[in-house]
């Protein structure tokens, strides 16, 4: 299925999450597979990477306020960087942006876990 | 102003369609006179009214059909997502407190709050064992 493709990379103790399509019903499943892969091998420290993210729905929202109390209670956050004009709207619509942390590059993301940065 | 016709699209209650509803959406505002942004807002609306119905009125089950009616009335687009599952009012669901949502863990919700934050007004009715959820979106209140 060509909707999306979820890629995983490790950079010292942070998952980096790199979704390629968009998300919505159809294909949350698959993100969410990785969300929960992620929580199993023991990464709290995600970053999202949304450059090659077209959209998301309600359903991908879902997901990660599905997962985030989990995460944060092991002393870890999910962070997003690179989200297209759309992407951003989408979050900033439901207020999302007030719950997590949201940067332009995927560099300044890893920087913020590496630098101790507490999360919203 | 006359609007001009609706364009109906009738497919299949399987999630995997949702991405041609959108498209169909997005091109249909774009058409109407709103800039990009607004019409993949719409179309965002669009596909969460068609999720709702697949996974509320039909249940999941694949086989039913969803209809979906596009149409310009001139100062404002409006559209219909019709099935004839069961009756869903989602206006008996607690609203989306996002501060609660996560300790909550709920999964559900978002979609009706985003289409109410996108659209100008949302409506819910009953009529011969039809559901019919009207988004409407005024030309002259963008965003």
């Amino acid at each position: 299925m060509g909707d999306l493709v979820v890629e995983a990379r490790d950079f010292e103790d942070i998952r980096l999450l790199y979704p390629r399509g968009f998300i919505n019903a159809h294909t949350v499943r698959v993100f969410e597979g990785e969300l929960q892969r992620t929580l199993k091998d023991g990464r709290f420290k995600i970053v999202v990477n949304c450059s090659g993210l077209s959209y998301i729905a309600s359903a991908g929202l879902g997901a990660i306020m599905g997962s985030i109390e989990e995460i944060r209670q092991n002393g870890g956050d999910l962070r997003l960087s690179s989200l297209n004009e759309t992407v951003r709207n989408i979050f900033e619509i439901l207020g999302f942006n007030h719950l997590y942390r949201i940067f332009p590059t995927e560099s300044e993301a890893i920087e913020s876990f590496l630098s101790g940065g507490a999360s919203l | 102003m006359r609007g001009k016709p609706a364009l109906v699209l009738r497919v299949p209650s399987e999630t995997r369609f949702l991405v041609l509803i959108r498209d169909v959406a997005e091109r249909m505002a774009e058409s109407a006179g709103f800039d990009e942004t607004t019409a993949g807002k719409v179309a965002l609306a669009v596909d969460e009214a068609t999720t709702n119905v697949i996974e509320h009125a039909y249940h999941g089950a694949s086989g039913k059909l969803v209809e979906v009616r596009i149409e310009d009335r001139g100062p404002e687009l409006s559209i219909d997502v019709i099935d004839t599952g069961a009756m869903v009012d989602p206006r008996s669901l607690p609203r989306v407190d996002l501060t609660r949502y996560a300790s909550e863990r709920r999964k559900g919700g978002l979609g009706v709050h985003l289409m109410e934050k996108i659209m100008d007004s949302v409506t819910f009715r009953r009529t011969a064992r039809r559901n019919v959820c009207r988004l409407v979106k005024r030309k002259a209140a963008r965003g």
